[in-house]
């Protein structure tokens, strides 16, 4: 019986929905987080009476056909790259994008990963650098004796170092952008790489035309709404017990017809 | 005699058939864009087992069709620049694919590493001049009413909106797209309204499916009671007029 496959897909649709859903919920706190959305399409249709099919030798044609799908799928999951809320830390080394943009990161193995999340610090040897340690590209680092770090909001990175009055320029922060945002994979610890789908970074100045700003002393919060997320869990749920539904109901017509007898 | 079993047997098949559909229309209420199904049922006359003019003919259930009722879906604000959503029935967005062009109510698009706007599939967007290329340089794109996209306040293209005469004459190819498999040529719409930002929900109604799926389960019972008692009274008939006394 078909209908009990057609209503198992939308049963594994529901189920992927869910995960998509919680994994988001889980993240509501994340810096930096994007939410992502599970995005179905109907399945493969079976033609079992074509449409335009030729009804008659007088050739009239059958009107509309009868077509059976064959379920859904899940046509994509992709991230609503939506601006976060800014939310004030305090902490100098915290930097939030407004606009457009992803922070350039050096991984470990040589790679570039980008990221939103710009609550940075300062190492050992004074070189900016993620909560996991990997340096902040283009390199900046931040003399021993500076009493006070400014970022502007244009990236430029000003400090006073002690028994000066005048601040002294000692890097600039850059942005990457991509054609298609959505392309980007992300690796986990709020990375993102650069994909074929992503097409390649173009780098350029905070506060130039399609970049974003700098805000100093605050890091993006997650864009994940609650509320609309679990209104989400609520509609995936109901609709899984529906899909469970028409399997139930298919079982019982298959037993009904098993049983005729005589 | 045998006609009551038979008759039942042409409602059954229609039931099961009419059970995929409604499974399919569950699965998909949650699909961007996609539009309930219902199968259509007709009657046809059968000739009678023997020449008798006072007893009426019978007649048998037979499948038509699939109709779809391409009614509006809700929609939903999902927050993407990116996402578009149809105001107006029967109004689909033009896509170029390898088998030529297709036809679509979900509006969510991306942009392929070249800039151009494409399906997720990869399926290029028909605008009124052929692609749609935007760049990222110039910031976030606005979509009108009509479906022009601008970026900067100047404009860079025209989403392709669509309507057929004869909506019937669509075919569904999977994935959310329709073909078109008259003659018919698909001609511009100029009522209806793009909305950025939202994308067209499912308008299947689950709590008629469910009753839908109610009713069929019961009348499939009731059709397998009749076909059971009308084997009883044959056997009883046989068994009866069959006795030697």
């Amino acid at each position: 019986m078909r209908a009990l496959r057609t209503a198992a897909s939308g049963m594994a649709a529901q189920q992927l929905n869910v995960e998509v859903i919680s994994n988001n919920i889980a993240n509501m706190n994340t810096v930096g987080f994007k939410r992502q959305r599970a995005e179905f399409q109907d399945l493969l249709y079976q033609n079992v009476e074509r449409m335009g099919a030729q009804s008659s030798a007088q050739g009239t044609v059958v009107p509309t056909g009868i077509q059976i799908g064959a379920g859904v799928k899940a046509g994509s999951v992709y991230r609503i790259t939506e601006q976060g809320t800014p939310s004030q830390t305090g902490n100098r080394y915290d930097v939030a994008i407004d606009g457009r943009g992803y922070f350039q990161v050096n991984l470990p193995s040589g790679e570039t990963a980008f990221t939103r999340a710009g609550n940075f610090a300062v190492n050992g040897e004074g070189q900016l650098v993620t909560d996991d340690g990997y340096a902040v590209n283009p390199a900046i680092t931040i003399p021993q004796d500076a009493v006070d770090v400014s970022i502007s909001k244009s990236g430029q990175v000003q400090v006073i170092t002690q028994g000066s009055t005048e601040p002294s320029i000692v890097g600039q922060l850059e942005l990457a952008t991509f054609f298609n945002e959505a392309g980007l994979e992300a690796v986990g610890d709020n990375l993102l790489m650069e994909t074929a789908a992503s097409g390649p970074a173009t780098v350029g100045t905070p506060g130039a035309a399609g970049f974003g700003q700098i805000l100093q002393g605050y890091t993006e919060s997650s864009n994940v709404d609650a509320v609309s997320e679990i209104s989400a869990l609520i509609v995936a749920q109901r609709a899984y017990e529906m899909n469970s539904k028409v399997i139930s109901t298919a079982d019982d017509m298959l037993s009904v017809a098993a049983q005729v007898k005589s | 005699m045998e006609n009551a079993a038979y008759i039942g047997l042409s409602r059954q098949m229609t039931l099961r058939r009419e059970l995929d559909i409604v499974a399919n229309n569950i699965a998909n209420a949650d699909t961007t864009g996609f539009k309930v199904e219902q199968l259509l049922l007709g009657t046809e006359v059968g000739e009678r087992a023997r020449n008798d003019a006072v007893r009426p003919g019978v007649s048998f259930v037979l499948d038509n069709g699939v109709g779809r009722d391409y009614g509006q879906g809700p929609l939903n604000q999902t927050g993407r620049p990116l996402d578009f959503g149809i105001e107006g029935e029967g109004v689909f967005f033009e896509i170029e694919t390898d088998q030529g062009p297709a036809y679509t109510r979900d509006g969510a698009f991306v942009l392929d590493p070249e800039g151009r706007l494409v399906t997720e599939a990869g399926h290029r967007v028909q605008g009124q001049g052929g692609e749609i290329v935007l760049d990222p340089a110039q910031g976030q794109p606005a979509v009108a009413a009509d479906g022009t996209i601008s970026q900067n306040g100047q404009p860079v293209g025209q989403l392709k909106l669509v309507r057929f005469d004869a909506l019937a004459a669509l075919s569904k190819g999977g994935d959310g797209l329709y073909r078109n498999a008259s003659n018919a040529a698909a001609m511009d719409a100029t009522d209806a309204r793009v909305r950025q930002g939202m994308l067209e929900g499912s308008n299947v109604n689950p709590i008629l499916e469910i009753t839908n799926l109610i009713e069929i389960s019961r009348a499939y019972e009731r059709i397998t009671r009749m076909i059971e008692n009308t084997n009883d009274l044959s056997r009883r008939a046989v068994e009866r007029l069959g006795r030697t006394s």
